[in-house]
């Protein structure tokens, strides 16, 4: 028997409604490994920032472990057709340009700038993916890191890098957790 | 398409391709995750994958991950190009029906 118009209205309803639902699965599974490794980063680093403020130079070395890290992983859970993508090395080439022409621009006047800049970076990414791929789990990540970071900022300016390294590092790990939980 | 296709025109199956289509080509899903996904017991969701596999339309891989088994679904070439015709004979309806009530 054929279908009814509102038959066919509310299937066609279903299958978005679970398209939508399933390709946010997909994109929190395979953000949450990103997540564990700069939470485990940004508590390395901004730990050892507080305990000794001369292994900031450490940062450069973490940073590049944590790229690297998330390569691997993105090469490994990407399907085949994705993977040797050029956009990704030039996307992470952008962004490496704007964050250089930024601060020759507007050059940082203290360290503690520099360390709360990264993670509102970090957030602004996580609430961009949200938004354009519907996930409000993502879009949450990135308010709560934004918040946090700014209340260390603001507000405990002398234990900034103490509250980046267990609240920031450790909102990551949880959200990595979380999306990893669906 | 005068009749829909009668191996996905059932609630559970229709969610379980819906679920595979928003996947990238061949990236397979977990048993988990799709019970979450389409809400069947494991009993049912598992009766509609062997239909779905029976007709054709998915792949079923089962291996063991840390000593525990692991079920995984993935669409395949066949299934994906029948959801197609499956979503393209309900927008006929749609479409069809809403220019009838123009032309009156």
């Amino acid at each position: 028997m054929p279908l009814s118009r509102a038959e066919a209205q509310d299937a066609l309803r279903d299958i978005t409604r679970t398209e939508r639902t399933s390709a946010n699965f997909y994109g929190y599974r395979h953000a949450s490994p990103h997540l564990f490794v700069w939470g485990i980063i940004w508590a390395i680093g901004y730990g050892l920032n507080y305990a000794r403020p001369q292994w900031g130079a450490a940062w450069p070395v973490l940073a590049l472990a944590g790229i690297v890290a998330s390569f691997w992983i993105g090469a490994k859970s990407k399907p085949a057709a994705a993977r040797g993508d050029w956009r990704y090395a030039a996307t992470a080439l952008a962004i490496f340009a704007f964050i250089g022409a930024l601060f020759s621009v507007m050059p940082p006047r203290n360290w503690a700038q520099v360390s709360a800049f990264f993670p509102i970076l970090v957030a602004l990414f996580y609430s961009l993916i949200g938004i354009w791929t519907r996930g409000l789990r993502m879009v949450l990540a990135g308010v709560v890191v934004a918040a946090l970071t700014l209340i260390g900022f603001f507000g405990l300016p002398q234990y900034f890098l103490l509250w980046m390294a267990v609240v920031g590092g450790g909102a990551l790990i949880l959200g990595g957790f979380w999306l990893r939980s669906v | 398409m005068d009749q829909p296709d009668a191996i996905i025109h059932q609630p559970v199956r229709l969610k379980i391709m819906a679920a595979l289509k928003a996947l990238p080509d061949r990236e397979p899903i977990d048993f988990a995750r799709l019970k979450t996904l389409v809400g069947a017991t494991d009993g049912n969701l598992g009766a509609h994958i062997s239909t779905l596999e029976q007709a054709g339309y998915v792949e079923v891989e089962k291996d063991f991950v840390a000593k525990k088994p692991r079920t995984r679904v993935r669409l395949v070439r066949t299934g994906r190009r029948a959801f197609d015709d499956y979503i393209g004979y309900l927008r006929e309806i749609v479409e069809a029906t809403a220019m009838g009530e123009q032309s009156r």
